[in-house]
């Protein structure tokens, strides 16, 4: 598997594919901090966001790299279609944790913030960032070409599911009280951030931790649905 | 002898387009069998699917031994990969678990009995088709694989890469290996190719039609349910006519449709030799 990674992510540097989502991620990021001083939570959370779309799209677009025909060799010599496509979702995900770093460490090291970032806000804004990556992640693996083969379709139902999955506090606000539960189904991107919001940062117990654990579950019950339509 | 891979009653069918029918296939140890078939007749389907790379829509693909090592030449390889040929076949080769040191020694080699040496430094998007072809030859045989299968491996091949490419197929058939190949408009693997089937209207067939014109049987039939005729998969085409029905069948299993007939009390008014205009061929 660590080879199937290594080559991913060699073929993706070399596709230069990875341009737009890199670029508009260091642009987005550069823009979050124009004015400082910035509030920690609030910042780290928005920069978690960020992260959530940019993985959707890094994972777009590296599941795309490998042709059809290419594909089924590549699965032929990693002997299983669930070992190449983890792999190739692995790759994606150390992109995600290197984007996760940078957009963590930036702010601290230009200055960004009018105070020091505590370990409990650290860890738990840091938490936030790998999980809402694991989140677009799985979120855009359905959408990819692996299972769609027009790109409109893939790339069109990507961006509305990310819009949905952002706009679901108004979407929940909006619905009558008997279809709220629906909300359950959009994408958690945002029930951390309202959490995030609530919280003052200096006690952990003080978080609602359930939040961070739907999107454990929410994840692991995409990636569980990806892997089963990819064998079809 | 042992067995490699076993179809039961394998059928394919593409958006409710039937490809192949109700096809069964034992594939031992050290052979070398040849699919042959007109073009869309499912010859790459049937390896495709003898490789594990597609799911019959009924019947079981068996592999008794689970860790086969199978190595498969798609028809046409992919032409836009951003690496070497070195470096993709090492990614290859680590990939399938070959060790880095035989790789470092046997990379080279291979790359020098198909006369790449010389195209390393260029990446394989900017090689020709045949070079590209190469690549996806030694991709394939690196591995020294137990079941080697190869879609049209010859296309775009020059004569002495075809030759080498004979000559690999004999060592590793000298190995135990099995060879499975399609190919057409070609005759260079008739001296090594051991037995050989033929692909029809979806059916698998060790005898060669002389000529697919001669190649149906209408049967004129009646007091038969046409609901039950449609769940057969050896009628091609059928027609209702007056108090009965018209089936055209492939003359191969024109008994076996007959004797289907019978059982089910229905009479057989006339069986005719028709001539296949190709109608209903599937593409």
């Amino acid at each position: 598997m660590k080879e199937l990674i290594k080559f991913s992510l060699h073929d993706y540097l070399r596709s230069h594919k990875y341009f737009p989502p890199i670029s508009t991620f260091f642009v987005l990021v550069f823009v979050q901090y124009t004015y400082t001083p910035n509030p920690i939570i609030d910042s780290y959370a928005v920069t978690a966001l960020i992260i959530y779309v940019i993985s959707s799209w890094l994972c777009i677009s590296v599941l795309s790299l490998d042709p059809p025909v290419q594909r089924q060799i590549m699965i032929l010599h990693a002997k299983g279609r669930n070992r190449y496509y983890i792999s190739k979702l692995l790759s994606v995900w150390l992109i995600a944790v290197l984007l996760t770093v940078y957009s963590f460490v930036y702010p601290i090291i230009f200055g960004m913030f009018a105070e020091p970032v505590t370990l409990t806000i650290g860890f738990v804004s840091f938490a936030n960032h790998i999980l809402l990556a694991t989140l677009g992640i799985t979120v855009a693996s359905l959408f990819s070409e692996a299972l769609m083969e027009s790109p409109v379709n893939s790339y069109g139902g990507l961006a509305l599911t990310i819009v949905l999955s952002i706009a679901a506090l108004g979407i929940h606000g909006a619905l009558p009280a008997a279809l709220k539960n629906i909300t359950w189904v959009i994408p958690p991107a945002v029930n951390t951030q309202q959490s995030l919001m609530n919280w003052s940062g200096e006690n952990l117990g003080d978080l609602s931790i359930f939040p961070f654990i739907w999107i454990i579950i929410y994840s692991i019950l995409l990636l569980i649905l990806f892997l089963k339509l990819a064998k079809c | 002898m042992e067995k490699f891979v076993e179809l039961e009653h394998i059928s394919k069918a593409y958006n409710n387009q039937q490809v192949l029918r109700d096809i069964s296939l034992t594939i031992d140890q050290k052979q070398v069998i040849a699919i042959l078939g007109g073009n869309g007749t499912g010859k790459s389907t049937i390896l495709r699917l003898i490789a594990g790379l597609e799911k019959p829509t009924s019947g079981k693909v068996i592999y008794p031994n689970k860790k086969i090592r199978i190595g498969y030449v798609p028809e046409r390889f992919p032409k836009d990969i951003r690496f070497t040929p070195s470096e993709y076949l090492c990614y290859i080769g680590t990939i399938t678990g070959i060790s880095k040191a035989r790789l470092r020694k046997n990379i080279p080699t291979f790359l020098r009995r198909f006369q790449l040496e010389k195209l390393d430094n260029h990446r394989i998007n900017e090689l020709s088709k045949g070079n590209t072809q190469k690549v996806g030859i030694i991709q394939a045989i690196m591995q020294r694989p137990e079941l080697l299968i190869l879609d049209e491996p010859i296309s775009g091949l020059d004569a002495q890469a075809q030759q080498e490419l004979l000559l690999v197929i004999k060592e590793l058939k000298e190995r135990g290996s099995t060879i499975l190949l399609t190919y057409h408009e070609s005759n260079i693997f008739e001296d090594i190719v051991e037995t050989t089937y033929y692909i029809y209207n979806g059916l698998l067939s060790k005898t060669k039609m002389k000529n697919e014109k001669d190649s149906l049987k209408l049967i004129e039939v009646k007091r038969l349910d046409d609901s039950q005729v449609k769940q057969w998969e050896e009628v091609l085409h059928m027609k209702e006519m007056d108090n009965g029905l018209l089936l055209y069948v492939h003359a191969n299993y024109s008994d076996k449709v007959l004797s289907r007939i019978l059982a089910l009390q229905g009479s057989i008014n006339q069986v005719t030799t028709v001539d296949n205009d190709g109608e209903w061929e599937r593409e």
